[in-house]
């Protein structure tokens, strides 16, 4: 959705009426979450995972809308099913494979649309499934959001040495007394909960986005976990700060703006480490 | 348990999805012991040495521990994350809280106190070792077990390698379990040889076991004479060129 010509209500007494303030918040609880769960992710080569439960969860809003329940409820059903199963079944000595994760992303897209079609046209709208749309966040969603970040926060902070350990080497991390299996579905079903909520603004593919594209600049940079953490954070925010600036001035739909000032960085980024690396220390 | 045993192995067995790997295995550990498992491929080395770490727990038998004793692991295959930043002293920090001294100790005493700083994706794979065999030694630990560590290690290397390991227990008076299938380098530091094929087909010295027939027909005449020969280099009993005759079955 791009920035309409005539704002709809803009109560200025009611700070949260303004939809502007509200899908800058909306970006901002993005931006902190995202970083330490899209750094994990990347350690652990699951950045893929949120695209799959992303796509998946098309298939939960489609079960969501015929149950007649809150669709945010059918996605994450259907995400947890999805990461309980991949638990049961993936070999943990090993990452998840591409390959079923691709199977099911693309089964669950397709499932989810022949659902969605069997619904009244009006019931869903597909695109904002897949793209989101931050401007039309609503006070239930920033909610909704900062919730679900302060929960996932305080599960970071609480395992963040086992999952660190994890991500460096599950034998060593097994070997000194970190519960491997637990801790593994744990982060499975933090980043289920992550994309399910998350989606309902941001879109399937500025979540994945957002996860993935700040963490590598940052990883680029970075010479410790934490430090990485950091400076996605900081990338985020310049994604969300270029892609709105742009978006307003531009035009530009609003999520893709952001991903796209996502991408741009990270190209500055390697540019300069290139140009760090070349010279003599 | 005795105080003079660090761990006890009985009858213990485990199979996966239908296949036995291990089969009524059992043995003692003693403080201070260089213990080397031995055994060809699929032998179940590295699944004693998961089992003897706890890292595998639904196995038959028992394994009896003494009370609070502390192990440290080297596992076989460490995949180290190249997409995460990490440096050698943060990966020592990993699970425990060392102290900065403790972590200085540790490098040097396997000689790789200069790669603190480094980031652990730029290390070669015999400088991550000895960095993980340093790790291994954080927390004074009773028991460390090191599943090949010379793996992709070059002769030398390994050579010096397993001095650090003698050094290492001499310094930590700690107990030693290696697994280990390049035959001959091992043998001389080791106090008890375990030849594993799935069971335990024979233990004991060095010596002893290279002349055991099981051991003779699993490795073969060959390996049996680099072990006599490697022995008897380092021990000096021999001239270097000198081939040590009453060693030879063939």
């Amino acid at each position: 959705m791009t920035f309409p010509e005539n704002p709809p209500s803009i109560g200025m007494t009611e700070w949260l009426d303004d939809f502007l303030l509200r899908s800058v918040l909306a970006g901002l609880i993005m931006v902190v979450i995202a970083a330490p769960m899209g750094c994990l992710m990347v350690w652990q080569r699951l950045a893929f995972l949120s695209d799959t439960l992303g796509h998946a969860a098309v298939f939960g809003v489609g079960i969501g809308l015929m149950l007649q329940v809150v669709p945010i409820f059918g996605v994450l059903a259907v995400a947890l099913l999805i990461v309980f199963s991949l638990s049961r079944v993936s070999n943990f000595n090993s990452a998840l494979s591409e390959t079923t994760l691709a199977i099911i992303s693309h089964t669950g897209l397709a499932g989810g649309i022949i659902l969605v079609g069997l619904l009244p046209a009006q019931a869903v709208n597909l695109e904002s499934i897949l793209f989101g749309d931050l401007l039309a966040t609503t006070a239930t969603d920033l909610l909704h959001m900062l919730v679900t970040t302060v929960v996932l926060l305080v599960l970071l902070v609480h395992h963040w040495r086992a999952f660190v350990a994890l991500s460096v080497s599950r034998e060593i991390a097994q070997a000194e007394g970190v519960e491997v299996r637990k801790l593994q579905f744990l982060m499975y079903a933090m980043i289920a909960l992550l994309v399910a909520v998350m989606m309902q603004v941001m879109g399937v593919l500025l979540i994945a986005a957002m996860l993935v594209i700040p963490t590598t600049s940052a990883r680029l940079l970075s010479r410790g976990p934490e430090q990485m953490v950091a400076l996605s954070a900081l990338y985020g925010l310049g994604a969300l700060a270029g892609g709105m600036t742009s978006s307003y001035h531009f035009d530009w739909q609003t999520g893709p703006a952001i991903v796209v000032s996502a991408s741009a960085l990270l190209l500055a980024t390697l540019a300069l480490s290139r140009v760090l690396r070349n010279q003599p220390r | 348990m005795s105080d003079d045993l660090l761990l006890r192995a009985r009858d213990v067995s485990y199979g996966i999805g239908g296949r036995q790997i291990l089969d009524c295995v059992s043995f003692e550990l003693g403080p201070s012991q260089i213990t080397t498992i031995i055994g060809p491929n699929g032998a179940g080395k590295s699944t004693l040495a998961n089992i003897v770490t706890g890292l595998i727990s639904n196995f038959e038998g028992e394994i009896e521990r003494r009370p609070g004793m502390r192990i440290g692991f080297l596992p076989q295959k460490v995949y180290v994350n190249t997409l995460m930043p990490l440096t050698v002293e943060r990966l020592l920090r990993l699970t425990r809280n060392p102290g900065a001294g403790e972590i200085d100790h540790a490098l040097a005493q396997t000689e790789v106190g200069y790669l603190k700083q480094r980031q652990v994706r730029s290390l070669s794979e015999g400088e991550l070792k000895r960095v993980l065999l340093a790790r291994t030694t954080l927390g004074n630990p009773d028991l460390i077990v090191l599943d090949e560590p010379t793996s992709g290690v070059d002769v030398t290397g390994e050579i010096r390698m397993y001095e650090l390991i003698g050094e290492l227990r001499s310094q930590l008076q700690c107990a030693v379990l290696l697994v280990s299938h390049d035959l001959h380098l091992v043998m001389s530091q080791t106090d008890q040889v375990l030849c594993l094929n799935q069971h335990l087909c024979c233990s004991g010295l060095p010596e002893s076991v290279s002349k055991h027939p099981e051991y003779l027909a699993l490795f073969g005449q060959k390996a049996a004479d680099s072990i006599a020969i490697y022995t008897h280099h380092h021990d000096h009993l021999h001239d270097v060129s000198g081939e040590p005759a009453e060693h030879r079955h063939d």
